[in-house]
């Protein structure tokens, strides 16, 4: 958990006493192991996310949210059920799963349409870069489109959940644009 | 024609069909700072009529940071769920959460953990006062229902 004490520790500026970060992405992209790799805990049991996660960190009166709603297709109809109040939003896509690029395109897509999501700032993770079949974050880019977003701050960082190569980078950028209250 | 039901019928029937669905899988207390668990259990610690004890390692005393978590289960979907945490010294609450989760999605496996600092080394109570006289209550609600309560009273050890 000290990742995410420290990221609570750097916002201390911010005048919000609360920060909530939403975590999406479709099933088996890594969100839940990524949580985790937060929090230095052991990634090697993660198993399907059946509702959601939650980590909760309190340091000196600001608390920090993370949310991680499970991906599965049966779930999804859900997510909309927790945008309210989200600060950034993070989107986590598996980069070795080729076959569902464009559903995970198509997901990001009706996120960034909603309206309770407007604005929000992006960082998407590219996960899974140490499989040898993974594209590289500039192909995800692409693919998802990313350079065509008009309406918020973006950002795509290649990582390793499982062993946290490029996660903190990605959190470093969620500290720096966590928006000033709305 | 319909028949109305007096409303208070209608919230405890809500609440048991919540409670009928309603369980916690399992609790876990873990040193923050490497994220190894210190103490965890799969009693269903939701059982509002047996308190519950847990074996605690002393050593959690020293930890920086301490992490409980809880996962939980539940078969009706809630719109406002939300809990109340408190850890109470021989009754006297020294810390509070309040936690809205919302929506909980029917048939759902969910988790909470929530971190907090400890006091400082020179603040902390030592085991043997703490020892048997630290309770977490946790009250488990859907909007102002009340769903269950657990208690789970701590040794130190």
């Amino acid at each position: 958990m000290m990742g995410l004490l420290n990221i609570l520790k750097k916002l201390r500026s911010n005048p919000d006493k609360e920060l909530r970060l939403l975590l999406l992405g479709l099933d088996n992209a890594g969100k839940t192991t990524l949580l985790k790799q937060l929090a230095s805990e052991d990634v090697n049991h993660v198993t399907p996310t059946a509702g959601f996660n939650i980590k909760s960190v309190l340091s000196n009166g600001f608390k920090l949210n993370v949310w991680d709603i499970g991906g599965q297709r049966k779930i999804r109809p859900y997510w909309r059920n927790y945008f309210e109040n989200t600060d950034i939003l993070i989107y986590v896509v598996d980069c070795s799963d080729h076959q569902r690029l464009e559903e995970t395109g198509q997901e990001l897509a009706e996120l960034l349409e909603d309206e309770k999501l407007r604005g929000v700032p992006l960082l998407v993770y590219a996960n899974k870069q140490d499989l040898a079949s993974a594209l590289p974050a500039s192909e995800i880019a692409q693919h998802l489109g990313l350079h065509l977003i008009r309406d918020r701050t973006w950002q795509i960082q290649a990582c390793v959940a499982t062993d946290g190569t490029g996660v903190k980078e990605g959190m470093e950028w969620v500290c720096k644009n966590i928006p000033a209250k709305k | 024609m319909t028949e109305v039901l007096p409303v208070e019928e209608n919230r405890e029937d809500r609440v048991a069909s919540i409670l009928k669905g309603f369980q916690v899988n399992w609790m876990n207390l873990r040193d923050a700072d490497t994220g190894k668990i210190l103490w965890q259990n799969s009693e269903d610690m939701s059982n509002p009529d047996i308190e519950h004890e847990a074996r605690v390692p002393k050593r959690i005393l020293k930890c920086r940071v301490v992490s409980r978590e809880m996962n939980f289960s539940s078969i009706e979907s809630m719109d406002r769920f939300r809990l109340e945490q408190k850890v109470l010294f021989k009754g006297r609450c020294l810390e509070e959460w309040f936690f809205e989760f919302g929506f909980v999605i029917r048939n759902s496996t969910n988790t909470w953990q929530s971190v907090i600092e400890s006091a400082p080394e020179s603040q902390m109570m030592p085991a043997n006062v703490l020892n048997g006289n630290v309770v977490i209550e946790t009250k488990f609600f859907d909007g102002d229902l009340l769903i269950t309560t657990s208690r789970v009273r701590l040794f130190y050890v």
